[in-house]
This record gives C-alpha cells, sequence and structure tokens, in this order.
C-alpha cells in the first residue's frame, strides 16, 4: 500500500473519531458528575440554646404558674412533713412527690429531704450550717456544700455562659444551677448525639471495622 | 507491510506541489471534525451558573481595600446573596477590637460528645449542608491516651457519654505560629491581632496547600458549590467570616467573629449543654479565660511538640 | 532590526508548518493523541464547571493524582539537566546535540507540570493573584511561591538555550557562547532547585510526619535522575527510528550509567526511610504502616508499593548486570525504572501523606474517571509538544530545515 494511502485512510479515520467524539461530548455520553449522597438535615430543636430545665427566678421573671412551689397548698404550716424509712433506712418518697428520683451523692449520702429543705418552713432551705435561704437562692444552697464548683461557677469557668463576653458591649449571662442540674439528681443523664460526620465520596464496600491495634 | 522508498513519491511539501483536490477536502474534513470536537468539548462550561462578575474578579486584595471600596464590595456581595437565597443579608466588615487576644479553653471533663456545637456552628456559619461542611469535628478518644489514631469519628450510640471515653472536639485551633498562614502562596489567609486566622474568600485560589499544612485538619474545601437551605440561612454576615463563600474555596473556624467581634460569646460556645466550652479575652484578667488557664492545672495543647503555640487549651477540671 | 525580526518570523513559521507535515504513523501519533487532549479538555471543562467534587479528593486527602504526576514530571524537568552535566562539565561531545533533546523534553515537561497545578487549583481564574507585583505572591514564606518563580524561569531558560541554539543552527552561525553557557550552568543549578523547591513543599509540613523527613530532598533527586534520562533513552530510541538522525549507541550507553547509579542510590535511600519508620515504630509512622502494609483494614496502597518496589530492584539489578547494555533488556530496564518511580512518587509520596488525617481518621482515595481523563489529557498535550519539537528540532540539526534553504522544499520525514 502506498503511503498516501495509508495516510488517507489514517486521516479519515481521525476524522469519523473526532465526529464521533464531539457526538459523545454533546450526549454527555460519560464521566458526568455523580449526584451527591442525601444528607438529612439537623432538626432545628437541637441546636436551641435553652436549656434543660427552668429555675425559680426564671420562672418569676417570664411570670409562669408558680402551684409546684405552692408548698402549703397541700402541706398544713406549722406541722413539719413526716419522712418514712424502708428497713436499710432508705428514704420511702412519698406518692404526690413520686417524680422525684433521690440520687444526690454517692452511697446514700443525700438520703434526707431536710439535708435542703426546712421542715418547719417548706417555702425555704436550710444550709447546714442553719441559714435560711429563699427558693430564688437555690444557688447558695448548692455552693454551701459545692464550695469548689461554687467558685468556679461565679468566676465562670463552670455552666455555661451566654449572651457578651465583653460586659461593656452587653449583658453577660449566667445560670442557677438548677436551670442545668436537676437538684435531686443532678448528674446529667446522656442524650442521643447528633449523626456523625458525613464523608464526600463514600467507599462502594467500606472495610470491616477493625478494632486499633499497634 | 514493506515500507517504499520515499523520497519522489512522497513529497508532503504542501506548498510546492500543490494539493490534490481530494486531499483537500480530507484536510479540511479533519480539521472541520476537529473544530466541532473542541467546540463540543467546551459544551460543560454552558453549565456554569453564576460565573464571576468582573467585579469580583478584578476585586483587591481585601488589606488593599479602601474603606469605599470596601463598602462597594459588601454592597456587592448582599445583592449577589439576596439575589441567591432571596434575603437581603447584612454584611459588615467588623475590625478587631483594641486589647483583645481571644483564647478558648475546653474542659474535657464535661465534653459529653453530643455535637451540638457542631451543629450549631454549621447554622450559624452558614456553611454547606450537601456536600456537607463541619468546622468541629468531635472525637470519641479512649480514656488514657490521647493517641488520635485510636479516636472514633463516625460514633452514634443511643446515649453519650459512653463509659469509657473521653470526648474531644477540634476545631481552627487559631494558632499563634499558624502553619496555613506561612504556606499560602497568595497570603489568601493571615491572622489578625485579636488571633483569628481569617481568609480573604475572594482572594484564595483554592491550592489546598493550607489544607495539608494544618496539623488538626481544621480546614475545609469547597469541592463544589456548596448548598445552604434558604430557610436556614443567617443574614448576619461578615466579610471575612459567614459569608456564603464559592465553589473551590477554603473556608473554617473564625471564631464566629461576626459575633466576637461585636462583643457576643460564639455559637459553639452558646449552645454547648454542660459548659464545656469557655471564650474570652485573655488579655483582660478577670475573664473566665484568665481564670482557668490560672487556677487549672492539668492543660493540653494539641500537637504542642510541633510548635503552633495553638490559642486553643484543653484541660480537666480539678 | 526589522530584517531580524522578519527572519525569525520566517524561522517560526517554516517550523510551525513543519509541525503539521508528516507520514501517516504521523499523523496517526498525532491524531491519538489530539483525541486524548480533546477528551481531557472535555473533562476539565466538566470540572471547570462543577468543581473539584468530579475528582476522587476530599477533605481527608485534598491532593491527588494531579499533584502526584506534578512531582513526577517536575522530576523528569529537572532530569534534562542530566545530561547538560556530561556535555558541559566533562566535555562529551558524544551527547553534545542530544542535549537539545533533553532540554525539550524539560519544557514540555514544564508544560505539563503547568498544567497539572492550574487544573488542581479550586479558583484557576485567579491565578493573576500569583503575579508577584499584581498578586501577593507570599514569597519567601511560602514555598508554592518559590516553586511558581523557578518552575517558570526555569521553563525562560530552557526555551531561551534550545531556542538560541536552534536559531543558530539554523542561521548557520556559531552560537555566541557568552549568550549561553552562562544560563546552561545557572540552567544546570537551577535544575537542582526546581526539584529541590517541590520536595520542600513537602517536607516543610511539621503537621504530616511522612512528608516531615530530610530525606525527602536527596529521594527526590535520586528518582528524578532515574526517570528522567530513562524517558530520554526511550525517547532518542524513537528518534533513531523514525528520522534520519545519527545516535550512536555510547549516547545511550552514557545515559544507562547516569540511571544505574541513580537507581542504586534511589533503592538506597528507600531501604533508609523504611529502617527509620520501622525499626523504632511510633505513632508518626501511621501513614507508613497504611502504605506498606495497610492499616485498620485499609490497604488499597499496598499492592501498587510492592509492585513499585519490584519494579525499581529488578531494574536495579538489571541496570546493574551487564544484560542492560543489550538495547532490549535496556528498554525494558527503562520501562520498570519510569513506571516504578512514578507510582513511587504519586501513589507512594502524595497519598500516604493523607492517610491517616491529622486527627486519626482514614479515608481512601482513588481518582475517578474525569479525574483521569485530565490526566491522560494533559500527559497527551505534553507528548504533543515534544512530538513538535522534535519534529522542529530534528530537521534544524540535520541542516535539512536552515536559512540557506529557505526558499525551497520543506523537509520530509524519510523513513530507513
Amino acid at each position: 500500500m502506498r503511503d498516501s494511502t495509508k495516510t488517507a485512510i489514517v486521516l479519515n479515520i481521525l476524522a469519523v473519531v473526532f465526529l464521533a467524539l464531539a457526538a459523545g461530548f454533546v450526549l454527555k455520553a460519560w464521566a458526568q458528575p455523580a449526584p451527591l449522597q442525601q444528607i438529612p438535615l439537623v432538626d432545628p430543636e437541637f441546636i436551641k440554646t435553652a436549656t434543660v430545665r427552668v429555675s425559680y427566678s426564671e420562672l418569676v421573671s417570664a411570670k409562669e404558674d408558680l402551684s409546684d412551689f405552692d408548698c402549703y397548698g397541700c402541706h398544713e404550716k406549722g406541722k413539719p412533713p413526716t419522712l418514712r424509712f424502708d428497713d436499710k433506712h432508705m428514704l420511702i418518697i412519698p406518692e404526690e412527690h413520686k417524680d422525684i428520683v433521690m440520687a444526690h451523692g454517692r452511697n446514700n449520702r443525700n438520703n434526707l429531704c431536710t439535708n435542703c429543705h426546712d421542715e418547719n418552713n417548706l417555702e425555704r432551705f436550710q444550709t447546714r450550717d442553719g441559714r435560711e435561704l429563699k427558693f430564688s437562692e437555690s444557688t447558695e444552697l448548692c455552693g454551701s456544700c459545692h464550695g469548689p464548683t461554687y467558685r468556679d461557677w461565679d468566676a465562670g469557668a463552670h455552666g455555661r455562659r451566654n449572651g457578651y463576653w465583653n460586659q461593656d458591649m452587653g449583658p453577660n449571662l449566667r445560670k442557677d444551677c438548677v436551670s442545668c442540674h436537676n437538684p435531686h439528681s443532678p448528674k446529667f443523664p446522656g442524650r442521643h448525639p447528633a449523626p456523625p460526620p458525613h464523608i464526600l465520596h463514600p467507599p462502594a464496600n467500606p472495610p470491616p471495622a477493625a478494632e486499633g491495634e499497634h | 507491510m514493506p515500507d517504499q522508498p520515499s523520497s519522489g513519491e512522497h513529497n508532503l511539501d504542501p506548498g510546492t506541489e500543490g494539493m490534490t483536490r481530494r486531499s483537500f477536502l480530507r484536510t479540511s474534513a479533519v480539521f472541520g471534525t476537529g473544530l466541532a470536537a473542541l467546540a463540543a468539548g467546551l459544551s460543560p462550561l454552558l453549565d456554569i451558573e453564576n460565573f464571576p462578575s468582573l467585579q469580583e474578579f478584578m476585586q483587591k486584595y481585601y488589606k488593599e481595600l479602601t474603606p469605599e471600596e470596601m463598602k462597594k464590595v459588601l454592597e456587592r456581595i448582599e445583592r449577589e446573596v439576596e439575589k441567591q437565597y432571596g434575603i437581603r443579608p447584612h454584611v459588615r466588615d467588623l475590625k478587631p477590637l483594641d486589647g483583645v487576644e481571644f483564647v478558648y479553653c475546653l474542659n474535657l471533663t464535661r465534653c459529653i460528645g453530643c455535637r451540638k456545637c457542631v451543629h450549631a456552628c454549621v447554622a450559624e456559619n452558614n456553611q454547606s449542608r450537601n456536600p456537607e461542611i463541619q468546622y468541629i469535628r468531635v472525637l470519641q478518644m479512649e480514656n488514657g491516651s490521647f493517641d488520635t489514631e485510636k479516636a472514633v469519628h463516625d460514633y452514634n450510640p443511643e446515649k453519650v457519654p459512653e463509659k469509657g471515653h473521653f470526648y474531644m472536639p477540634v476545631q481552627c485551633q487559631q494558632c499563634k505560629n499558624p502553619p496555613c498562614v506561612k504556606v499560602c502562596p497568595v497570603h489568601a489567609t493571615w491572622q489578625e491581632p485579636d488571633g483569628i486566622t481569617v481568609i480573604d474568600y475572594n482572594w484564595c485560589i483554592g491550592c489546598r496547600y493550607c489544607e495539608a499544612a494544618c496539623p488538626y485538619w481544621a480546614r475545609r474545601f469547597n469541592f463544589t458549590k456548596p448548598e445552604i437551605p434558604k430557610d436556614r440561612l443567617n443574614p448576619e454576615m461578615d466579610y471575612l467570616s459567614n459569608r456564603p463563600r464559592s465553589q473551590g474555596v477554603m473556608e473554617k473556624c473564625h471564631f464566629c467573629l461576626q459575633r466576637t467581634r461585636a462583643g457576643r460569646y460564639p455559637a459553639c460556645v452558646e449552645v454547648c449543654p454542660t459548659g464545656t466550652r469557655k471564650f474570652g479575652n485573655i488579655l483582660d484578667p478577670n475573664s473566665e479565660v484568665s481564670y482557668i488557664l490560672k487556677n487549672k492545672r492539668v492543660f493540653l495543647q494539641l500537637k504542642e511538640e510541633l510548635g503552633t503555640s495553638p490559642r486553643f487549651f484543653y484541660y480537666f477540671d480539678v | 532590526m526589522t530584517t531580524a525580526i522578519r527572519n525569525y518570523c520566517v524561522f517560526l513559521v517554516r517550523c510551525a508548518r513543519v509541525a503539521f507535515v508528516g507520514d501517516w504513523r504521523y499523523y496517526a501519533w498525532m491524531g491519538a493523541l489530539t483525541v486524548f487532549c480533546l477528551l481531557g479538555l472535555n473533562a476539565y471543562c466538566r470540572q471547570f464547571a462543577h468543581g473539584l467534587v468530579t475528582t476522587g479528593m476530599s477533605d481527608q486527602v485534598s491532593w491527588g493524582v494531579y499533584i502526584a504526576n506534578f512531582t513526577f514530571l517536575v522530576g523528569v524537568a529537572a532530569a534534562a539537566v542530566m545530561m547538560v552535566i556530561p556535555v558541559y562539565i566533562y566535555d562529551n561531545e558524544e551527547l553534545h546535540d542530544l542535549v537539545i533533546f533533553g532540554e525539550l523534553l524539560a519544557v514540555a515537561a514544564i508544560f505539563m507540570c503547568l498544567a497539572f497545578v492550574t487544573v488542581d487549583l479550586g479558583r484557576p481564574d485567579r491565578f493573576w493573584h500569583l503575579i508577584p507585583g499584581i498578586g501577593q505572591l507570599n514569597f519567601p514564606a511560602s514555598m508554592l511561591s518559590w516553586d511558581v518563580i523557578v518552575l517558570n524561569g526555569y521553563l525562560l531558560l530552557n526555551v531561551h538555550i534550545c531556542g538560541y541554539l536552534l536559531y543558530s543552527r539554523y542561521q548557520g552561525k556559531k552560537p555566541a557562547k557568552w549568550f549561553y553557557i552562562p544560563f546552561v550552568f545557572i540552567a544546570i543549578l537551577w535544575a537542582v532547585s526546581i526539584h529541590t523547591v517541590t520536595a520542600f513543599l513537602y517536607v516543610g509540613l511539621g503537621g504530616r510526619p511522612f512528608w516531615n523527613q530530610a530525606i525527602i530532598g536527596p529521594r527526590f533527586l535520586a528518582s528524578a535522575f532515574t526517570a528522567g534520562p530513562a524517558l530520554i533513552i526511550l525517547a532518542l530510541q524513537v528518534i533513531r527510528h523514525v528520522t534520519k538522525y545519527r545516535i550512536t549507541d555510547k549516547a545511550l550507553l552514557t545515559l544507562r550509567a547516569i540511571v544505574q547509579v541513580s537507581m542504586i542510590i534511589n533503592v538506597f535511600l528507600l531501604l533508609c526511610e523504611v529502617f527509620t519508620e520501622f525499626y523504632a515504630g511510633g505513632l508518626h509512622i501511621a501513614s507508613s504502616k497504611y502504605l506498606y502494609l495497610g492499616l485498620h483494614g485499609y490497604h488499597k496502597l499496598v499492592p501498587w508499593i510492592w509492585t513499585a518496589v519490584t519494579f525499581n530492584l529488578t531494574a536495579m539489578v538489571l541496570l546493574v548486570l551487564p544484560v542492560s547494555r543489550s538495547l532490549k533488556w535496556l528498554n525494558l530496564t527503562c520501562v520498570l525504572c519510569i513506571t516504578g518511580i512514578w507510582i513511587e512518587k504519586g501513589m507512594g509520596l502524595v497519598i500516604p501523606g493523607f492517610i491517616p488525617t491529622p486527627l486519626g481518621q482514614i479515608v481512601e482515595y482513588f481518582p475517578t474517571l474525569n479525574e483521569t481523563l485530565v490526566c491522560f489529557g494533559i500527559w497527551a498535550f505534553g507528548l504533543l509538544c515534544y512530538t513538535i519539537f522534535l519534529r522542529m528540532a530534528v530537521p534544524i540539526l540535520q541542516g535539512e530545515l536552515s536559512k540557506s534553504n529557505e526558499r525551497g522544499e520543506l523537509p520530509g520525514t524519510v523513513l530507513h
């Protein structure tokens, strides 16, 4: 075959290939970007900054219903409530207060209502050294035993601060202990975390989860 | 096929003999189809939405913009965001406050790994939901070891915290000696006087050298156009922080400077349910961070041995 | 002055015309390369429109085949200088003209390097931010800024040297020594610097212990001086086969000697690296473990690196033995060298630096089809450039394309 014929054939093939390429490009025949995986959005409730509980002071400022704190609505004035214990000297929670779980401190250290509540005046707290505190002063009550934590809270190192770090520009807000901690069982229960992070190109077959060993 | 001797038969110079019509047509066909393939090959460019405007292309470096030019830039950004999301945002350019150096303290006794900080940050800073960009990464560590190789990133139990583990959230450490600033070839990222390492999103060329350089895996890249649901857009924006970014640029935690330079706490601090996160001005002796650094004892700066001097202090309570 | 410009323009036009003329093999080769260029261009347009999500890269592995190819090709470009040294320092006349072929390869390689870096950028439209004076080039702190300067400088150096020597030959004049010899010596130093600067891109990152090691710089140079001359050996044989240009076996064997010594050093440095990592162990060897042994169930790169090590060791043995003095074996050895080092520098250096991430996460990487098409496109473009350069240079060096026959015929490719 003459070289010029070979050249002609090559050029003809080339023209056809270019045309096929052009068609392939226009028809988007290969390597199209894969659609991204669907990642569900997080519930906006999850990132609200409201605390799990509301303190007495917050209820008062919000003019909410304070009937939960009206002890003498049920109890008799001048008559301290009777505490009953079982045979292991564990406090028996009365039916009317069955929502309370006593779990304040380990080894049953705080197995007595009157450690904090004044049996002679149910609308007041009492500290170990005999001071009387109002419902709105519950944080002082906690601090009367939990000294280091109270000191940290006062300085801003314990508990969350909201608002302004720069107090010249706005208010720095802190919460009472009871806005986060249940005074009867202060340890936080676990909570369900937000979903784990996603990677950009999830592999088709991820390897079996292996224990970290070195 | 034996090769023919070519001297006489095979004159390839188009200038001397003159091409035959057939060979001319053939050559034109090749050129023509080649050009058609070239034009067709460029067709994906038609898929581009939001081609950068000339002003955006020519925009000067942040530090060279005069206040009037910056005002025009901010207005242009507000218009662009309104066009895209249907909400007119408020884009400012807050300057660092005097006498302020930010420091972050994180109490590892308290973190329960709930990831509220991750999502509060995403919402506040208009991060892409798909592909997912999250500045904060919470590591589930094993008690007794700081070996990140044993860290679990994708924990998802019914309840946290899980026994035998502690949780360590990691985000940009705003290092005093930042490797990312050193390696950026165009000065698109730098450290501001209040300690925050910022990025000029309109200057970044997207080479990702900073992402390779960061020892804390703190920097994120926009591999495609970020997706922010319109109803979740945070309209209070700043030029250097949470305005929507474009495809092809870097981003990272910037200590919510749209809040912190206005005196407020970052979003991650405000949402944490256990008070793990502490933020403030280290130059103020009465701030909570000064108190912590003065009174707490066990401190960890991640990868301290690298000499990055992070402004993030992890500690355990007394 | 205007005659000089006019003459130069005529020269350029004639060179350009020659590039479009050849035999059927030339058209087939150039046609195939053009097809791959178009495929690559189309793939890149897709990437430009949709972003780097069309690649396999992620926040965990943020550099991939683009930077891997860039790293390999900077080495090839630097290795062109390996031919310059014997000629100009040791006065080896055999290689004299061949230096031009080597430097033309360097120019094509630098074009490819610049292309690979550009396709890797998230915002290539902002390239002007890199220009000193107009943009904000972060020199001298950022090693990338050094790379921008030295690569473009090297390109200009080589274009000047080749261009001047070829144009002088075209004009039938003896080139003025002062106009190219100083540049040649600068180019020798510059070549070492381009690859050292590229090595320092990785070495300077304290947060990545796999890269933050002094041996990376010497390793880069050793592997570059193996793969580069190996490529040149293959290229010279192609020239020998398709043109009448005389290349002696002695020239090829001189290059073989360079590849031989460089590969021995390369293997020795590999041994040093592996011992340093695995003897003492520790947390910082996680990336090495991932590469050579697999880590926590992830082992995609293990077959690659062991293939590369096998190729390199086999090539070293063949180079040491006299059997590789025969061209058939030499060609096989060169292919082994080039492939082994390409894998080592690409998959074996860039990717393991990202796995595991600094926070211990393992996310593996594999290039997508789109990414691979872009790579093929750039390689095809580089080969296209190099073929055109040779298509112009060989006739000039043989005297067939010269000022004296300006009005005459253009040379065809004469077959053996």
